[in-house]
């Protein structure tokens, strides 16, 4: 007995090994259990097809479906949701949708096309603003209509090659259209009636998010778990405390656990969490409105274009976890991004910095001789205080003294969409697909979604319009090499600061739970189990 | 400051609740050197005082750096090139502790300044004239009074905004009531004394008794009121910036730098240990100095121990 101790513990070791890593495969699914995680902020208002913050759309991610998702089992496929299927025409303009049967809303009414058709109608409503879903699909999609009761077609503008990937983002659900007629929008907690694998149970404001087993989902036997518990957590001490006591099951929000917290995470919780780093297909941008003084002058723009140091702001901000400069992230969109080697030669990107910076303070002496004093706006979310600090002692180095204005999370939000700021001093922006277009069609278009401060550039919105139309994969290429070398050495609004990485973790009791390339795209947790 | 001090112990002999001796002393040194045998702990009080004084006077002199240049590495631990240490983004901690000295203080003798010399006016006069408008105006005490503190501070600098001036601002408010609800019962018990009764039988007017008579012989009070709330404003103003809504983040808090060093308390103790230090040696002198000026100018503690 006691000789085939050892023996036993290596078998039990070895299939543990085993077990764990074809866990998915070989175990079988247990249903039951609540899945606790996390958001970040408050969201505040619910309607994901108006408003842009991961928050909101994360706190209804399982409730609603998509015409198409990425595939749970493997996130970089996308395959349909309500969608049984879908084709498109030769010529690359008509997509048709065909549906589900027998599909219904958590409220019991059947679901339909003409659901479908109004969901779009709403989002690419021009009077409608709709930052994510809307900005991504508005260049693209001339029209929407409902072939019969389960079919939808999409007419385009020209075969457009995002396109698929739009649909399929989970800023771009399907929402009921006789909600959408009771409620006029889907800011409430009662407006939330989707097809998903979960039902909208409560919402505490500043608290917690519920969501619970839809029974009735057109997926029969899923969801495995009972339901979903989001508690509000704002600020990483208090994040990482939740994680280290064990109270989470997934850190898959922004923002990423940094190093040091990974690393204490790991020092707490030992074999009990897998920890991994992983891009976020989020960019750090800082923002100046071109409309307001001093920046509506285009050498301030170009000063602090010149005197940001993203190296720093990189090393010190995201403890290395990023790459510095880039507008497009190499690591996510391949040769579609300007070569680094290129990039970090460019005026801003380059180091070291004494030239730029004495070239930035010469700009700022011009117009301002004793330098000036801007309020600098920031969120108080995630590490942006942290940033914000940084980046204002970076300015002060050519005489821009900032002042710090800090904001509530959605109230930040709300004052960034109106214009109503001088200085942006950090804020992420993600992307909706791993589109090499979305960074251009979210932040640097005329009509981009997050064009906070009010940039308009010909040449930026006709290359960014002709790499949407370009099918040829080396043309649209050699267009976006000149649009982001184009920004990079113009005086944009938005100054790439780099693309972000961090750390996340999984309990290990969490089974088939996949991260996918962008952290917006894999909240349903309809496949998700614990084994305990 | 030597004015300030002069000019305080003029008030307190004046008031006629100092004893004989500190009449015969000629020199400050005299006076000081008198306070420290008669105080010990009050003098260590005080030497903690003057240093921090010191400390925000020259701190453009005594900090090698800027208290918002974030160009070192970050999280250093102590050593000679940063006694301190570094913070989380490269700031060298002593520097934003010297400055951080300045800027409590700063906040401290403002907010009191304004809280309490409005407090003590408003409770002297309402205490003097008495009648509906004594009645009335105890009652808005009591419903500043109500609120807890910090809640009331949350508050006002939520509707305010962050910013250092509006830091005072929220605290003056905070510290008016208390002040005026001393100050009254302060000016409730001179105004019944005979010299007020004189000096009205004399024929002076009331504006006369209460700026010749009723408001001097108060200024003990005051001065005990004043040295404490301090000592309190600055605690409030760094949980104020620790919760993240006092001085605005960049702003060298000794609050605002405790909540930033929340988030390394394992990795970077020095980043909370100092500043929390600074806090806590200002807020000991302060309460020491405080304290045995109450001691001072109290009758029935001077009594004792004279």
């Amino acid at each position: 007995m006691r000789k085939s101790l050892p023996l036993a513990l290596i078998f039990a070791l070895v299939g543990f090994g085993l077990s764990a890593a074809g866990a998915a495969a070989q175990e079988k699914p247990r249903y039951g259990g609540i899945l606790n995680w996390y958001d970040y902020a408050d969201p505040g208002r619910l309607d994901i097809h108006s408003e842009s913050p991961l928050g909101v759309q994360q706190a209804v991610a399982g409730v609603y479906s998509g015409l198409l998702h990425y595939d749970p089992d493997d996130p970089t496929k996308i395959v349909g949701d309500l969608a049984e299927r879908w084709s498109a025409s030769p010529d690359g303009k008509t997509y048709t949708f065909h549906l589900r049967k027998g599909v219904k809303w958590h409220d019991g009414q059947p679901f339909s096309a003409a659901d479908a058709k109004a969901t779009f109608d709403r989002v690419l409503n021009p009077n409608f603003k709709s930052p994510r879903c809307g900005s991504m699909l508005k260049p693209m999609v001339a029209s929407v209509e409902m072939v019969d009761p389960h079919t939808v077609q999409f007419q385009l503008k020209f075969p457009a090659a995002p396109f698929v990937s739009a649909v399929a983002s989970a800023w771009c659900r399907v929402v009921a259209k006789h909600v959408l007629e009771k409620y006029g929008d889907l800011t409430k907690p009662e407006a939330q009636i989707g097809t998903g694998p979960f039902k909208f149970k409560r919402y505490e404001r500043d608290s917690v998010i519920e969501w619970e087993k839809n029974k009735d989902y057109f997926i029969p036997g899923l969801p495995y778990l009972d339901g979903v518990k989001q508690f509000i957590l704002k600020g990483a001490p208090t994040q990482l405390a939740a994680a280290k006591a064990g109270r989470i099951h997934v850190w898959d929000t922004w923002p990423p656990m940094k190093k040091t917290q990974a690393d204490e995470l790991k020092s707490a919780r030992g074999g009990e969490v897998e920890v991994y780093q992983a891009s976020i297909n989020t960019i750090f941008l800082i923002y100046m409105h071109t409309q307001k003084p001093p920046f509506n002058n285009p050498d301030m723009r170009r000063a602090v274009n010149l005197a940001i140091d993203r190296q720093e702001l990189v090393a010190k901000t995201l403890e290395g976890a990023g790459v510095p400069c880039a507008l497009l992230d190499p690591k996510l969109v391949g040769d579609f991004a300007l070569p680094l080697a290129e990039v970090n030669k460019l005026p801003g990107c380059r180091q070291p910095k004494d030239q730029d910076i004495a070239e930035a303070k010469r700009l700022v002496e011009k117009h301002y001789p004793n330098g000036i004093d801007v309020e600098a706006a920031v969120r108080s979310v995630g590490g942006y205080i942290d940033r914000a600090q940084l980046v204002l002692s970076q300015l002060r180095k050519i005489g821009i003294r900032g002042t710090l204005k800090t904001y509530e999370s959605a109230a930040g939000f709300a004052v960034y969409g109106k214009g109503d700021f001088t200085f942006i001093t950090t804020q992420d922006r993600a992307m909706v697909t791993a589109d090499p277009g979305d960074v251009f069609a979210l932040i640097y278009t005329t009509d981009a979604g997050s064009n906070w401060g009010k940039w308009s550039d010909a040449k930026v919105d006709e290359l960014a319009d002709r790499g949407l139309r370009e099918a040829n994969r080396t043309k649209r290429a050699q267009i976006y090499h000149e649009l982001q070398r184009h920004i990079m050495t113009s005086a944009p609004s938005a100054v790439p600061v780099g693309w972000v990485e961090g750390w996340f973790f999984q309990d290990k009791r969490v089974r088939n739970y996949k991260a996918s390339p962008t952290i917006y795209d894999h909240s349903t947790f309809m496949k998700v189990w614990l084994t305990q | 400051m030597a004015r300030r001090l002069e000019l305080t112990i003029g008030m307190v002999q004046e008031a006629g609740l100092a004893p004989e001796r500190v009449g015969r002393a000629r020199g400050l040194l005299r006076a000081l050197s008198w306070f420290a045998a008669r105080q010990p702990l009050g003098a260590i009080g005080g030497v903690i005082v003057l240093a921090l004084i010191a400390t925000a006077i020259l701190a453009p002199q005594l900090a090698p750096h800027g208290a918002k240049d974030a160009q070192f590495t970050q999280y250093l631990p102590p050593s000679a090139e940063f006694p301190m240490g570094t913070d989380h983004i490269g700031r060298d901690i002593l520097s934003r502790v010297i400055w951080g000295a300045r800027l409590s203080l700063y906040v401290g003798l403002v907010s009191v300044a304004f809280g309490v010399t409005l407090g003590a006016l408003w409770g002297i006069i309402t205490a003097y004239f008495g009648g509906w408008a004594d009645g009335a105006s105890q009652r808005a005490v009591d419903a500043l009074m109500a609120l807890p503190p910090i809640v009331l501070a949350l508050s006002l600098m939520a509707a305010l905004g962050q910013s250092v001036n509006n830091v005072i601002m929220a605290l003056a408010i905070l510290l008016t009531p208390t002040a005026a609800r001393t100050m009254r019962s302060v000016a409730l018990s001179i105004k019944e004394s005979p010299y007020v009764e004189a000096a009205r039988a004399a024929g002076c007017s009331h504006w006369r008794v209460v700026f010749r008579h009723v408001l001097p012989n108060s200024v003990a009070t005051y001065i005990v009121l004043f040295t404490v709330n301090i000592a309190y404003a600055i605690v409030v103003e760094a949980a104020l910036s620790f919760l993240g809504l006092g001085a605005p983040p960049d702003e060298p808090s000794w609050g605002g730098m405790l909540t930033a060093g929340t988030q390394a308390i394992e990795t970077a103790p020095w980043m909370i240990f100092f500043p929390g230090l600074a806090i806590s040696l200002t807020v000991f002198g302060l309460n020491l100095l405080g304290d045995s000026i109450r001691d001072l100018t109290d009758p029935r503690l001077r009594g004792g121990l004279g």
